[in-house]
């Protein structure tokens, strides 16, 4: 599998652009910052996740005086090629469509074009907010389990609709809104304990593995365990009767698959505040890492790589072992720096001559 | 920029469903362009909709004047099975299967409070009157297989269980869903064979 085509209208800074890397080999984006190089990883990353693994939402990642960017790639697979084609709408409805169908969950957008980004920003990971790291959790999911898709969709719409029915309760349980509350319940409970518990068996799948490449990268015999850590003790539906009160007085769902962290630890020290700098990023390397592996070992293939500015942040030492870790299919990589010698026979490309007259 | 009536009508059209500011304006330049005995056969037809229709007085479909839906006016239809559906356009998708021989009841819609609809924004009261009534054996939920078709289902067989009435929910939900989202092949190609620079 590969990326053979890729063009973006409107796109980040790019009026109109076009680029066709090798679909089996390594494509490097040179350039200068500030060209854009990032933004054509970023494309091809919402293609996957329909989202910016920058964090971006979607008014950023269209251009400004623009009110729609499309994104279209073509992936090569070895009998056939499939079209994925995206409209982000800074107006109407973002849609995504594979093969001309509208993918329904991000699991067909897995499926379309698998992709692991390792960037900069994946420090964040370890060091930010919970959501992140449930983030990393439900991303493998969708690379690793066929019916994570509507799992995922499923619970996430049931939060927001209980969410909005606990806003328009204004503190005031009736009758009437404890039946709707209770039905609410119900869906929540059962669809929060099967997303806990796919998280968790994942979360102890990953973790011998992050430790195992922690070591490896940090070059250090660092003890690290990565745990999930639910909101709740036992069933859902349960705790959220116990919850209700709380809830309805707050408004807010406080308990569920959208409080729940993944606890990480280097030696015992919680990695989050009292990791450093270089352990809290070889940490986050690990992570992605052992989901990258996991995804090549599940689906038969590596995802698709692509690495956002990674060897400037890491010595030659751990470049070159990084480099040796990944089992690498199509890898695409956009550095500023010289790239380290692992990647010799890579095909070059400045980012700056993509750019195409609309 | 536009005279009045003209962007009276282009502020109309862009009110309806999946119809965004620049549909509207085309839609409204193409009605501008077509002969007279046109446009007024679509106004009539507005009017009529508006003047002619109404919902069933049995199971809330939509109905003509008479108040009576084809379904519940034909007497050949077993009455003592209720499928209860979404939306008007589901009970076309049910009729044609042709599977089913009994009567329906019409929601007009889902629990859904990020929407703002709640049990009593849905025909709840008329299907529970109708269950009163009596000579209801079975009530079929065929709410669509999604979050908020689910939530309804559930809540249908908690409001209802008092009747003492056999409720069953099909596996696999319709056999074609009447909120399916037809995609627009053309729009996304066009945005990039086809690129021409705005008008204005
Ligand atoms: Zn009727």
């Amino acid at each position: 599998m590969g990326l053979a085509s890729l063009d973006l209208v409107d796109f980040r800074s790019f009026p109109a652009a076009q680029f066709s890397p090798d679909p089996d080999g390594t494509t490097v984006l040179l350039a200068p910052n500030g060209t854009g190089k990032t933004s054509i990883l970023e494309a091809i990353g919402y293609l996957g996740t329909a989202r910016s693994f920058r964090g971006a939402t979607r008014d950023v990642m269209i251009r400004n005086g623009a009110d729609d960017a499309y994104v279209r790639a073509t992936v090569r697979r070895a009998d056939t090629d499939v079209l994925i084609e995206s409209q982000l709408s800074r107006h109407g409805r973002s849609r995504i469509q594979v093969n001309r169908q509208p993918a329904k969950t991000r699991r067909d957008l897995a499926d379309a074009v698998a992709v692991t980004t390792f960037a900069p920003e994946d420090v964040s990971v370890v060091r930010g907010g919970p959501a992140l790291r449930r983030d990393v959790l439900d991303d493998a999911l969708l690379l690793l389990e066929p019916t994570a898709g509507s799992l995922l969709e499923d619970a996430a719409r049931v939060l927001r609709q209980r969410g909005a029915l606990l806003r328009q309760l204004h503190g005031r349980l009736g009758a009437s809104e404890a039946t709707t509350l209770d039905v609410w319940d119900e869906r929540l409970g059962a669809l929060g304990d099967e997303l806990a518990a796919r998280r968790e068996a994942l979360a102890v799948a990953l973790s011998p593995r992050i430790a195992e490449l922690y070591r490896t990268l940090a070059g250090e015999d660092g003890g690290v365990t990565a745990t999930y850590a639910r909101s709740w003790a036992g069933a859902l539906l349960a705790a959220l009767a116990v919850a209700r009160s709380d809830d309805v007085r707050r408004g807010v769902s406080t308990i569920g698959p959208h409080r729940d962290d993944v606890v990480l630890t280097v030696d015992g020290r919680d990695a989050r505040t009292q990791a450093s700098q270089g352990e809290q990023r070889s940490l986050a390397l690990a992570i992605r890492i052992a989901v990258h592996v996991e995804a090549t070992a599940a689906r038969g293939e590596p995802p698709l790589l692509l690495l956002d500015d990674v060897f400037s942040e890491l010595d030659l030492g751990r470049s070159a072992r990084l480099l040796e870790l990944l089992p690498r299919g199509q890898t695409l990589l956009t550095t500023a720096v010289p790239p380290p010698a692992g990647l010799a026979g890579a095909d070059l490309v400045d980012v700056r001559e993509l750019h195409r007259d609309p | 920029m536009y005279p009045q009536p003209l962007r009276a009508l282009i502020d109309e059209l862009g009110r309806l469903p999946g119809i965004g500011p620049k549909s509207a304006q085309r839609m409204a330049f193409y009605l501008l362009r077509q002969p007279d005995e046109d446009a007024r056969r679509l106004a009539g037809a507005l009017v009529e909709m508006r003047e002619q229709t109404s919902l069933c007085d049995v199971c809330c479909n939509v109905a003509d004047r008479s108040g009576r839906c084809d379904t519940c006016s034909d007497t050949r239809r077993d009455t003592s099975v209720i499928c209860v559906v979404e939306d008007p356009r589901d009970v076309v998708a049910v009729e044609r299967s042709g599977a089913f021989r009994g009567t329906y009841h019409v929601l007009h819609g889902a629990l859904s409070p990020l929407e703002g609809v709640g049990p009593d924004q849905l025909r709840i009261a008329e299907l529970k009157s109708r269950l009163a009534d009596g000579g209801v054996a079975e009530v079929i939920v065929c709410t669509n297989p999604n979050v908020e078709g689910d939530a309804t289902a559930m809540y249908l067989s908690r409001e209802l269980s008092g009747f003492g009435i056999s409720m069953t929910r099909p596996a696999s939900g319709l056999p074609v869903g009447g909120d399916l989202e037809f995609a627009d092949d053309a729009t996304l190609g066009r945005a990039f064979d086809g690129r021409r620079p705005l008008e204005g």
